[in-house]
C-alpha cells in the first residue's frame, strides 16, 4: 500500500497543557486506552480534563461510574477545576452510574447497558471509572476467559461506534505483565508520584502508545486549580526549529572583560561563571543585563536565592536599575522558589518568559540555588538536567550566563561541583588569591568556545562603580591555587613582583 | 421555620407549581411526582444507593419540620412509601407544605454537593419547559 491509501489517524487534543507533545500530536481518535497508577495520582482528572476538552452537543462524553469514588463527590471535587464547564453538566458530559449492575449482574450485563448507553449517546469519548472494580469482579468469578471476552467485546463495541475510550483503573507496575487489559489497549498512561519529604514529584509515562511516536521517559506533572499540566521532557521545543546563533558579540557590560573574552560573549553562547561566595558573580550577571537593556535587549534574571527586591536593591547600589526596565517590560524578574520543582518546569516558565519578552539575554543565578529549588527527587539527575536545560535555551537563541558557587579550595582550580563545564561555550572563572596579607580577586578566561580569547588571570576589584579590571597579574607563580608564590627564574633566582615587598616571598 | 434558605424553598414551590400546573398534580402527588423524577435523574447519576442516601437524609431533615412526614419511609429503590398516607390525615394546606419541604430539602442536599449551578442544570433537565432562573438561589441567604 503506497503512502497516500495509508489511513490517516486523526489526533483529539488532551486539553493538558503539555500532554499533546508527549503523545506525539494529541490522542489517537478511537483509540482504546487505560489511565492508570496510584491512589491520589489524578487519573480521574486527567480524565475529566480530556473529556470537557472534547465533549460537544453532537459528541458528548459518557462517564460511567463503578463502584469508585461517589459520583456525588466526585463531582463536587471536580468542579473545583478550572476546566470543568458546568454548562456541559449532563449535555455534553453526562455521568452514568454502573455500580448497581456490577453488584447485581454479571458483565454480560456491564457490557450490556454500556453499549446501550453509546449506541443511545453516540459519544465522542467514553471513560469507565475505575474499570479495575469490573475487572476484580471478574476475577472473583474466576473466569480469566470472560474477563478477555469481556476487553474484547468492550473495545469492539467503543471502537466501532468511533468513540475514544478511557479506562481507570489502580494498578501497580507488576501487573501489566500477562494482564489482559493492558494487551488490548492501545494506550497505556501511567501516572505516578514520589514523595519526598515535604515534596511531591508527580510523573507521567506513556507506557504504550499504538499508531504514534509518543515521547519516552518519564515527564513531570503538577494539578493546579487549572487542572494537570505536564512539562514534556522536549520543553515544547519539539516542533520548533533551532534559532540560528547569530555572529554578533555581546557585551558583558565591562569592556575589559570583553576585551578578555575576545571582544565580547558570542551571541547564543552559554558562559558559565564560576566563582565562590563574594567574588561577584551576581554582579557580573546584572551588568549583563543592565548592558544588553541599554543595547535594547529585553533580559530575563532567573534567581532562586534573593528576591527580585533585594536584587534589584543590590544593583541599585551599584548604580544599575532593575526597576525602571521592568516596569517597562524590557526585563523581568523570575523568583523561582518553591522547592518542589522539577527542572522542565522551571525550564518551561524560563522559555515562556523568553518568548513572551523577546528576550536576547539570560542570567540564571545561581545553579547551586536553583538545585536547591528542586524537589529531591529531582537532585540526583541534576547534571542530566542542566545538560538538557542548557540545550533547551540555547535552542532559542537567548545567550546565557550562568553562575556557579565553587567551593574554594586554596590547592586546586575547580570550576563547578556538577562537572558540568562541558555544556558550556564559555567559562569565566573568579577567585580569591591571597597575595601579601591580603584577599584579593582574580579572574581568567578558561574557555571560549569558538573563539581566541585572552590567557592572562587579572586582578580586579569591585568598588561603587562596578568592576575595575587592572592588569595582568606577573611575577608570581601557583595563582591558580590561590596562593602565589613569587616566580624563580632557571638560576632559582626568585623575583618578586614589583608592587610586593621581599618580606612577602 | 424551616431551616431550608428561602432560595430552594422558592424553587421547590416553583417545581411543584410547573407539576400543577402540567401534570394537574397537586399536594403529595406532585411532591412525589417531582421526588420520581429527580430519583430517574439522579440514580443514573448517583446510583439507586447513592439517591437512596440523599432522599433518607432529606427525609430525615424534613421530618424534624413536619412531623406527619414520619409515616413516610424511602424504600429500597429510592422511591417514597407512605406519602399518600399524609394526605387522608391532614388538610390540603398541610399536605402541600409537608411536600414542599420535603422537596426543598432534597434540592438543598444537592446544592451542598453539586452546588447551584450542577442542581439547577439537573432540575432543569427534569422540567425543561420550566422556567428558573437561579438568580434567587444564589443571592438569597438564609434567614
Amino acid at each position: 500500500m503506497s503512502v497516500q491509501n495509508r489511513v490517516s489517524i486523526q489526533t483529539l487534543p488532551t486539553g493538558v497543557p503539555g500532554l499533546d507533545e508527549i503523545l506525539g500530536g494529541g490522542l489517537p481518535e478511537f483509540s482504546f486506552n487505560i489511565i492508570a497508577g496510584a491512589p491520589g495520582g489524578g487519573k480521574t482528572t486527567l480524565a475529566h480534563q480530556i473529556m470537557f476538552a472534547n465533549a460537544t452537543p453532537e459528541r458528548p462524553a459518557l462517564y460511567f461510574t463503578v463502584l469508585g469514588e461517589p459520583a456525588i463527590k466526585m463531582l463536587r471535587y471536580q468542579q473545583q477545576f478550572q476546566f470543568f464547564d458546568q454548562t456541559k453538566f449532563n449535555t455534553s458530559v453526562r455521568f452514568i452510574n454502573l455500580s448497581q449492575v456490577v453488584l447485581d449482574h454479571d458483565l454480560e450485563a456491564v457490557l450490556e447497558e454500556i453499549v446501550k448507553e453509546v449506541e443511545a449517546a453516540s459519544p465522542g469519548i467514553v471513560v469507565v471509572d475505575s474499570f479495575r472494580t469490573v475487572v476484580r469482579k471478574a476475577q472473583s468469578a474466576g473466569s480469566d476467559v470472560e474477563l478477555q471476552g469481556f476487553i474484547q467485546r468492550l473495545a469492539l463495541n467503543l471502537t466501532s461506534w468511533q468513540a475514544t475510550t478511557f479506562l481507570i483503573g489502580e494498578y501497580d507496575e507488576g501487573e501489566v505483565r500477562d494482564n489482559p487489559v493492558f494487551t488490548v489497549a492501545d494506550g497505556l498512561f501511567w501516572l505516578s508520584q514520589q514523595i519526598d519529604r515535604n515534596s511531591i514529584v508527580r510523573k507521567l509515562h506513556i507506557k504504550k502508545s499504538r499508531g504514534q511516536a509518543s515521547v519516552p521517559g518519564l515527564h513531570t506533572f503538577r494539578i493546579t486549580e487549572a487542572g494537570l499540566q505536564t512539562f514534556p521532557r522536549t520543553l515544547g521545543l519539539n516542533d520548533q526549529e533551532e534559532k540560528p546563533r547569530g555572529h554578533r558579540r555581546l557585551s558583558s557590560g565591562v569592556p575589559e572583560l570583553d576585551e578578555m573574552m575576545g571582544g565580547g560573549i558570542p551571541e547564543g553562547d552559554s558562559l558559565l561563571v564560576a566563582g565562590s561566595s563574594g567574588t561577584g558573580k551576581s554582579l557580573l550577571g546584572t551588568k549583563f543585563i543592565v548592558e544588553g537593556i541599554r543595547q535594547g535587549e529585553p533580559g530575563i534574571v532567573a534567581m532562586f536565592e534573593e528576591r527580585p527586591g533585594e536584587y534589584a536593591e543590590r544593583a541599585a547600589s551599584f548604580g544599575l536599575d532593575l526597576v525602571t526596565p521592568q516596569k517597562e517590560g524590557k526585563l523581568r524578574l523570575l523568583y523561582i522558589r518553591p522547592l518542589d520543582l522539577s527542572v522542565d518546569e522551571t525550564v518551561r516558565e524560563i522559555i515562556d518568559t523568553v518568548k513572551e519578552l523577546g528576550a536576547k539575554r539570560l542570567v540564571i543565578d545561581s545553579l547551586a540555588g536553583f538545585e536547591m529549588a528542586l524537589a529531591p527527587g529531582f537532585r540526583t539527575d541534576f547534571r542530566e538536567s542542566l545538560y538538557r536545560m542548557i540545550g533547551a535555551l540555547t535552542r532559542t537563541g537567548v545567550t546565557i550566563l550562568s553562575t556557579v558557587e565553587v567551593q574554594e579550595t586554596f590547592t586546586g582550580f575547580t570550576l563547578s561541583a556538577y562537572a558540568i563545564s562541558f555544556l558550556s561555550d564559555d567559562i569565566l572563572r573568579l577567585r580569591f588569591i591571597s597575595i601579601n596579607g591580603q584577599l584579593r580577586k582574580m579572574m581568567v578566561v578558561i574557555k571560549m568556545r569558538r573563539s581566541t580569547h585572552s590567557i592572562d588571570m587579572r586582578e580586579y576589584e569591585i568598588t561603587s562603580e562596578g568592576f575595575v579590571i587592572r592588569d595582568r597579574l606577573t611575577g608570581y607563580r601557583g595563582l591558580t591555587t590561590g596562593v602565589p608564590g613569587p616566580w624563580s627564574d632557571e638560576r632559582g633566582d626568585t623575583h618578586a613582583p614589583k608592587d610586593e615587598p621581599e618580606s612577602n616571598q | 421555620m424551616s431551616t431550608t434558605s428561602p432560595a430552594t424553598q422558592g424553587l421547590a414551590r416553583r417545581l411543584l407549581a410547573f407539576e400543577a400546573a402540567h401534570d394537574n398534580a397537586t399536594g403529595v402527588d406532585g411532591a412525589a411526582r417531582v421526588i420520581e423524577e429527580l430519583r430517574l435523574q439522579l440514580i443514573k447519576l448517583a446510583g439507586i444507593e447513592g439517591f437512596r442516601a440523599l432522599l433518607s437524609r432529606a427525609l430525615t431533615l424534613a421530618k424534624a419540620e413536619v412531623p406527619s412526614l414520619n409515616m413516610v419511609q424511602v424504600s429500597a429503590d429510592g422511591s417514597l412509601e407512605g406519602f399518600e398516607g399524609i394526605e387522608q390525615s391532614q388538610e390540603a394546606a398541610a399536605t402541600e407544605h409537608a411536600g414542599e419541604i420535603l422537596v426543598a430539602h432534597l434540592l438543598e442536599l444537592l446544592v451542598t454537593f453539586l452546588g447551584e449551578p450542577l442542581t439547577l442544570r439537573l432540575v432543569r433537565d427534569k422540567s425543561p419547559d420550566a422556567s428558573m432562573d437561579g438568580s434567587d438561589v444564589r443571592t438569597e441567604e438564609k434567614p
